[in-house]
């Protein structure tokens, strides 16, 4: 592929004028990399946010005024190293084994 | 380069006692991940790093956990209470990795019947029995090298869970390394814009 080619191919799906005049492709292209780059490191800290939300939400149902904070000062004070990532996966596949978890910890 | 392993061999580990005292005491952390990063759990890379987890955990549990339906409740193993739980169960468990591939099985008569979770390469990973994961590249393992992973935080069956503090006794996930890898080039494109600076790198994680 000549250079030229390859830079309309990566916009060739891109809408309107962003795909088909030269120029436009190219600046296109640029903003589209630079987002990659800067979303590569949102996503950690988007599924982080993601991962928090739902803990907190399913941790709120064990008990009164039991919350995600607790949970995490509970965590390190017990000296888990679970990781948020692996308890949003537990709670959402096993949802007693993290049940049994919060148990323990608050004793 | 992906090469999707496929859940091929049943090893099944009848001295899983032995097998655990010797991975456990041999193993310790003894190989480091690379910079290759591998994706998250839900992003299966091209290069599958087959860990064969076997859970082996010496301590017996005072009842047999699949029989202990009224211990829902119970969880944990404290190092000193010695139960031998007896899970005898190896089922090969690809892992995805871009550096490594490792099948991981796990000691335990059934399958996807028990979970774990492991800390490979400071990242963590819940790993079934037979089933392929990705991770980063482990320093020194050659294609069809068997790992020992001891640093299992977390052990879960249907009716019990380990939760380690931070590490659960005796518990250890052996693994196959399948295969080792790059991961597709990402572009990482630097631009400031009016001030004529523009960088293209291309880059492949281990």
């Amino acid at each position: 592929l000549v250079d030229v080619e390859k830079n309309s191919l990566f916009a060739s799906s891109f809408r309107g004028a962003h795909s088909r005049l030269t120029r436009t492709i190219t600046q296109q292209r640029i903003r589209a990399l630079v987002s990659a780059h800067q979303d590569r490191d949102m996503k950690k800290r988007d599924f982080c946010h993601l991962w928090i939300t739902r803990i907190n939400a399913i941790i709120r149902g064990v008990g009164v005024s039991y919350s995600y904070s607790r949970l995490i000062r509970n965590l390190y004070n017990k000296q888990l190293l679970l990781n948020h990532k692996i308890l949003a996966q537990i709670i959402i596949s096993n949802r007693n084994c993290l049940y049994m978890i919060s148990n323990e910890i608050r004793k | 380069m992906a090469s999707s392993a496929t859940f091929s061999t049943l090893v099944l580990s009848s001295s899983f006692a032995t097998q655990c005292n010797v991975a456990n005491r041999h193993h310790q952390s003894c190989f480091l991940s690379s910079p290759p990063k591998i994706p998250i759990f839900s992003i299966p890379k091209p290069v599958s790093l087959k860990l064969t987890s076997l859970l082996s955990k010496t301590p017996t549990f005072f009842t047999i956990p699949k029989s202990s339906e009224s211990d829902a409740a119970v969880v944990d193993v404290e190092p000193d209470n010695v139960e031998p739980e007896p899970e005898p169960e190896a089922a090969p468990e690809p892992e995805p990795e871009p550096a490594s591939v490792v099948e991981a099985s796990k000691e335990e008569p059934k399958r996807e019947e028990i979970f774990a979770v492991v800390m490979i390469g400071g990242r963590q990973y819940i790993v079934f029995p037979g089933r392929y994961l990705y991770t980063q590249r482990l320093k020194g393992a050659n294609v069809n090298d068997k790992i020992v992973l001891n640093k299992v935080l977390l052990v879960g069956t249907k009716t019990t869970t380990y939760i380690g503090k931070p590490v659960v006794t005796n518990a250890a996930v052996h693994a196959v390394v399948e295969e080792q890898g790059l991961n597709p080039k990402v572009v990482v494109f630097k631009y400031k814009k009016k001030k004529n600076y523009r960088r293209n790198i291309g880059h492949r994680q281990v």
